[in-house]
């Protein structure tokens, strides 16, 4: 299983990346982490006649705090989000959610860039951004950037707002509110696996304890990551006991439109999926203060 | 043309290696194909079961899923890189020790990720040691032997006063 | 090197550290794929992505990318390699002749075209894209019941329907035994398909010198000299000036037995182009076209007395063989191991068996690990059926039916000498060791919380390699040849006509050897899988025959050879060779240790001093024995299985997992405990995560890692062993162990899975899908 040929550049700056978008964007794949896109080309899937080797241009390999959350340069490798006490202190759930990618030979050389603009709807990270309401920032062969939210970058199945000549280049995760619980649940057929069904969630609490910040975001149960306006509603308002959540989880079915494969049937996926936004819900909950 | 062959200049096993490689030559088939180090297998060429595990800079990686161009002026081991002078890492010897292979196939990737894993996490709990290895496939030895491996390692490299010293030292 | 539990001198029993690990440690293993030869170039398949069509093909665009040496299709080959025509003389069998390259149709999606010849692998598969089919598709024949339909497309015109083999069997008065029955008990079990996934794939090397005529083919093959004698048949080369040789292979569960179609076409490659030719598999290849395993479909008839004795049972089998049969072994060979050992220890007497084998736009059935597995799963998911039906313990079912020690010699339904077998015993220390009555109320306590545990358990025995008659049966029975040579220097070469891929041969035998003759374990060599050097054998590696009959005639062969020495010995030291013993390579009169002689002086004396010694005295030091079994020998095992079953996501935890298994005496008990895991291990990924998909269509949909799960440390919980050996009464007491794990386990943990559901489960595999469907919890599709 080799790959077709193709030319190869390995630029070490955005700028360059940039000129090279200009000239080869229809004919080009941009290569970050490999773990998704080399497999591709190894079943000749996909023939890019150029590939853009973005692993040398440094100034997108960064993890930056700030007040209000984290910065993340689209070559930054999920192992060292992994490993990162900034990441862990402003956003746990992301923390907790990058341990499941895959293995760690994967999280190794796999990029945070990488893995959003690939967007395949089973991964970890595509929900956590949505759950975290990550924004994009995009920057264009000609130079110009744009800042999309999560819903405006996920499109489709393995499809994202990005053109053939646009280079996913910064994220930015805001830190999750004071004192929000959160919760990162997902199961999959053996260890490391995509996800048949996950959920990232978040629950806010008010000073009555009811939930005032209600996010949930699911993978594996649609088209792209998402999240369920119906299970937030529910909750929203309300304290957060056995009988809201399940009411609440209950109507995550209206907000998913689960695929049928070798893996697992949609059924599956509507009822796990269910019984999934329910414990996060509740682990969430308690983990708020 | 940018599909012609590249001129590769790479550290592996400690020593200067070069070599001519298209782009699309996998870093996998550099190593075995054009520097003769098969100890380095082909399981799957998918990034799914660990054989072809080597380390690039220190970490962990399959080969199979990185072109032999972007190993240019890095640094690399193989399983061939372990032992030093003859005498066995205390990784292989634990896997010998615990008949911890049958076939073979799976072995030196199985290697190179518990190395690199006992590098970064020395004296892990138990409940670490499967995740760790889950990223490697064995179809022969039901792993539970591996697992005992990884341990009967640790044990030794923590009782050892000194490692043998590798062909290449990495830092963590 | 560590040695446990053994006495000086005698390493039978001891878990000696292999020999076979440095090299595989250090990466200087040998794999096919690590062999090169100058001047060689690559081959790469293009295969059908259609599973029924018919085709025409150009080439010319393919040939002409430069670094493409050739390119052949069908056409190409006539004249060059003969057409295939698997053996069909068994009695229902219908002949299904056809080519190595798909010649006017294709018959499954990964059907092989055309061979491109290149300078790398990374140009072959460039020109492969270039080679133009038309594909004109035929309606598909996606699985049994469509092939059983007489109206099918037939794959084989000149066989006219897709059935390749049909045949009736009756044992014992089967009507009597259903007029008297009780109850009579009907379950249909499906058996899914599933694939070996050895963790190198197949491939092989050719060369042809044209100044000699002869053919080297290095190949990654558990029977070499099976491939030689094919080879030559299907490229009409003289015997002789064929030299298969197998260096280190990376597992292959029965993969690697057959001569396929490929072997012919690398060879052919490098005979009409002068260069060598390497082929290596990739792993789509292997998942697609490799070849797949165990689709069956069975349906018992069980008459059984109210107390669980089951008085007769009917058999209807369908094997789903695929759209080609593989050189050399008929599939409907596989329905008659099943027939033979479904009664396993059971002792009912009345016996019917119905065998189907169909053809359907599949990979061809390939041999896998026990592949007759299904007749353990069916025996044992039958007990428990019965039990529940007749509101009995599934324990007692099998005590009521297995046969006692104090039965033994004991003949089966089927004709087979049951003896020496410990099947029962298993099962009581099995059952001892579980503490079922414990387990029954924790059950209760957790069911009542909401939380599924369930416990199931199983109990074969399989023929390892099995007595006179059921070789005789199998037409098998060959003897299996060893040969001990005992060097100029004193040190031993051990020729074994096995293939080991993972068995751990070199360590075993050297260890059976090394007790035999009193020398050092490291002073011995195991030479292996070179046509050219070495005994014929026709089978290979496999079967679970190499512990009895390798190790037999390794055994004997050493005894062959030990007379010559003593002889000479004797008359050097004066004494009867009744009188002497060999200890680390020294040869002494017993009591009286000062009157020795080193076995290197013997050696020396007898390769380069023979007029230093008595006339009559051999030239060299070499003993061959051709070895028949013996006794034969079985080997059987209980499996125990809990499980815990998430309600939630269907998902299946293996809390405790516990085999009592008895192969005989151990050569090496961490290399038993290692085929045990394994085995276990690849049952566990049967039933909970492999399965070989095709669809409606006959697309396949299951050709990659992603897709076709194999566990991996997470999923295989630790097995614990217990061990009973059935005490020797010939020196060769080694019973084969190799596919017992993979028979065993999938009844063990279906029966578990349907006793914390409550469900009866007659379908495999059992992902969290059909977990929660089987719950009631979610609708099936």
């Amino acid at each position: 299983m080799k790959p077709a040929p193709f030319d190869y550049f390995a630029p070490t700056s955005v700028d360059e990346v940039r000129d090279l978008l200009a000239q080869y964007g229809d004919d080009a794949k941009i290569l970050a982490g490999g773990q998704s896109l080399v497999p591709v080309m190894a079943l000749r899937l996909a023939q890019p006649s150029v590939v853009i080797d973005i692993n040398h241009v440094h100034e997108l390999d960064y993890i930056r705090a700030d007040a209000h959350g984290l910065a993340i340069g689209a070559i930054t490798r999920h192992r060292a989000v992994e490993r990162s006490t900034l990441v862990r202190e402003k956003a746990p759930l992301l923390s907790a959610g990058v341990e499941w990618i895959g293995h760690p030979q994967i999280r190794n050389r796999a990029t945070v860039g990488g893995s959003l603009a690939h967007a395949d709807p089973a991964a970890e990270l595509p929900a956590l951004a949505a759950a975290l309401e990550a924004t994009f920032t995009v920057t264009h062969a000609s130079g110009t950037k744009r800042t999309l939210k999560a819903d405006d970058f996920f499109v489709s199945y393995l499809t994202t707002a990005l053109a053939a000549d646009d280079l996913l280049s910064d994220i930015y995760f805001p830190a999750l509110p004071a004192g929000a619980g959160w919760s990162f649940v997902e199961v999959a057929r053996r260890h490391g696996d995509f996800a048949l069904v996950g959920v990232a969630a978040i629950v806010g609490l008010d000073g009555a304890g009811n939930c005032s910040d209600v996010r949930v975001a699911l993978f594996g149960v649609a088209p792209t990551a998402v999240r369920s306006p119906r299970a937030e509603q529910a909750l929203l308002g309300q304290q957060p006991g056995e009988q809201a959540i399940a009411a609440a989880a209950a109507e995550v079915a209206g907000d998913i439109e689960p695929p049928a494969d070798v893996h697992a049937s949609s059924a599956y996926r509507i009822y796990v999926a269910t019984n999934l936004v329910r414990r996060a819900l509740t682990e969430a909950a308690q983990r708020a203060q | 043309m940018a599909s012609k062959k590249q001129m590769i200049e790479l550290t592996v096993n400690g020593v200067h290696r070069e070599g001519l490689a298209e782009p699309r030559r996998t870093l996998a088939d550099f190593l075995r194909d054009d520097l003769g180090l098969t100890g380095t297998h082909l399981g799957c060429e998918h990034g799914v079961c660990g054989a072809c595990t080597v380390l690039v800079n220190g970490e962990a990686v399959r080969s199979c899923l990185m072109f032999a161009v972007q190993a240019n002026e890095q640094e690399v081991t193989t399983i061939e890189g372990l032992a030093a002078g003859g005498k066995l890492h205390p990784v292989q010897a634990a896997f010998w020790e615990c008949h911890g292979m049958q076939c073979g196939f799976c072995t030196p990737g199985f290697v190179m990720s518990v190395y690199a894993f006992l590098k970064e996490n020395p004296d892990p709990r138990e409940e670490e040691i499967r995740p760790a290895l889950s990223g490697n496939l064995c179809r022969c030895t039901g792993y539970q032997n591996i697992v005992d491996a990884v341990r009967l390692a640790s044990e030794k490299m923590q009782a050892a006063a000194s490692e043998p010293v590798l062909v290449t030292e990495q830092a963590v | 090197m560590a040695v446990s539990g053994s006495v000086i001198g005698n390493y039978v029993g001891a878990s000696v550290k292999r020999v076979e690990d440095p090299r595989f440690l250090t990466g200087q293993g040998r794999y096919i794929d690590d062999i090169m030869l100058p001047n060689m170039a690559y081959a790469a398949f293009l295969r059908s992505p259609y599973p029924h069509a018919r085709i025409t093909v150009d080439a010319s665009e393919a040939r002409a990318l430069p670094g493409v040496m050739a390119v052949f299709t069908a056409a190409d080959l006539a004249g060059v390699v003969n057409p295939i025509l698997v053996d069909a003389s068994l009695p229902g069998a219908k002949p299904q002749p056809h080519t190595a390259l798909a010649s006017d149709k294709v018959r499954f999606v990964g059907d092989p075209i055309a061979i491109v010849v290149a300078e790398s692998r990374y140009v072959a598969e460039d020109a492969v894209d270039l080679i133009q089919v038309d594909y004109d598709p035929l309606p598909p024949v996606p699985n049994m019941e469509v092939a059983l339909d007489p109206a099918s497309t037939p794959l084989y015109e000149e066989v006219g329907d897709n059935i390749a083999y049909h045949d009736t069997f009756t044992y014992g008065d089967v009507d009597a035994a259903f007029s008297s029955a009780d109850r009579v008990i009907t379950e249909t079990f499906r058996q899914h398909r599933y694939i070996n996934v050895p963790m190198e794939t197949r491939g092989s090397v050719a060369t042809y010198d044209t100044a000699t005529g002869e053919l080297t083919y290095y190949a990654g093959t558990q029977a070499h000299n099976a491939t030689r004698f094919f080879l030559g048949a299907q490229l009409n080369l003289p015997g002789h000036r064929i030299r298969v040789i197998a260096p280190d292979i990376g597992g292959a569960f029965g993969l690697k037995f057959g001569v396929y179609r490929e072997d012919m076409l690398v060879a052919a490659a490098a005979i009409k182009t002068g260069r060598p030719v390497k082929w290596i598999e990739d792993r789509r290849e292997n998942l697609t076209a490799g070849g797949h395993a165990r689709e069956e479909t069975l349906t018992l008839d069980a008459a059984v007395k109210s107390d669980g004795t089951i008085l007769g049972l009917k058999v209807k089998m369908t094997l789903d063989a695929g759209a080609y049969q593989v050189m050399p072994l008929n599939p409907a060979l596989f329905t008659m191991i099943v027939r033979l050992v479904l009664p396993g220890p059971y002792r009912f007497q009345n016996y019917a068996f119905d065998a189907t084998v169909v053809t359907t736009n599949k990979a061809p059935y390939v041999a896998y690990r026990g592949p007759w597995a299904v007749e353990t799963w069916v025996r044992e998911g039958m007990a428990d059926i019965i039990a529940k039906e007749l509101g009995l313990d599934p324990v007692e079912v099998r005590r009521k039916n297995i046969v006692t020690k104090e039965e033994q010699p004991y003949k089966s339904a089927v004709g087979i000498a049951i003896d020496r077998v410990s099947a029962r015993e298993t099962l009581e220390r099995a059952v001892e060791l579980a503490d079922i009555p414990r387990f029954r109320e924790e059950q209760q306590r957790l069911r009542a919380e909401g939380r599924l545990v369930g416990f199931g358990l199983a109990t074969f025995i399989e023929p390892a390699p099995g007595g006179a008659d059921y070789m005789a049966m199998l037409g098998a029975g060959a003897k299996e040849v060893a040969t001990v040579r005992i060097e100029p220097t004193g040190h031993v070469t051990v020729y074994t006509a096995q293939v080991p891929h993972g068995q751990s041969h070199e360590t075993t035998l050297a260890q059976i050897v090394a007790t035999e003759l009193g020398v050092p374990f490291e002073h011995i060599k195991v030479v292996h899988g070179d046509t050219q050097m070495g005994p014929f054998t026709l089978s290979g590696t496999g079967g679970s025959r190499a512990a009895t009959m390798a190790s037999g005639a390794a055994l004997f062969a050493s005894r062959e050879v030990k007379k010559q020495v003593l002889q000479i010995a004797g008359a050097m030291l004066e004494a009867s060779p009744d009188d002497l013993e060999l200890a680390n390579s020294m040869i002494s009169v017993r009591g009286v240790p000062q009157k020795a002689i080193p076995l290197a002086q013997i050696a020396m004396l007898v390769y380069l001093a023979p007029g230093h010694l008595p006339p009559g005295s051999p030239f060299e030091l070499v003993g061959t024995f051709a070895y028949d079994g013996g006794e034969g020998g079985w080997a059987q095992a209980t499996h125990c299985c809990w499980v815990e079953i998430d309600p939630q996501t269907g998902k299946v935890d293996i809390t405790r997992y516990l085999v009592v298994e008895d192969c005989g005496t151990m050569i090496n008990p961490a290399v038993v405990e290692g085929q045990v895991r394994g085995g276990t291990a690849q049952g566990i990924g049967g039933v909970l995560y492999e399965h070989a998909i095709y669809d409606e269509n006959a697309q396949f949909l299951t050709s990659t890692f992603m897709d076709y799960l194999v566990p991996t440390a997470m999923e295989i919980p630790p097995i614990e062993i217990e061990h009973l050996e059935t005490p020797p009464i010939s020196p060769v007491n080694f019973r084969g162990v190799g596919e017992g794990g993979a028979i065993c386990a999938p009844p063990a943990i279906i029966n578990a899975i349907s006793d914390a559901l409550g469900v009866k489960i007659t379908q495999q595999p059992l992902p969290p899908t059909r977990i929660l469907e089987l719950m009631g919890a979610i609708p099936a599709d």
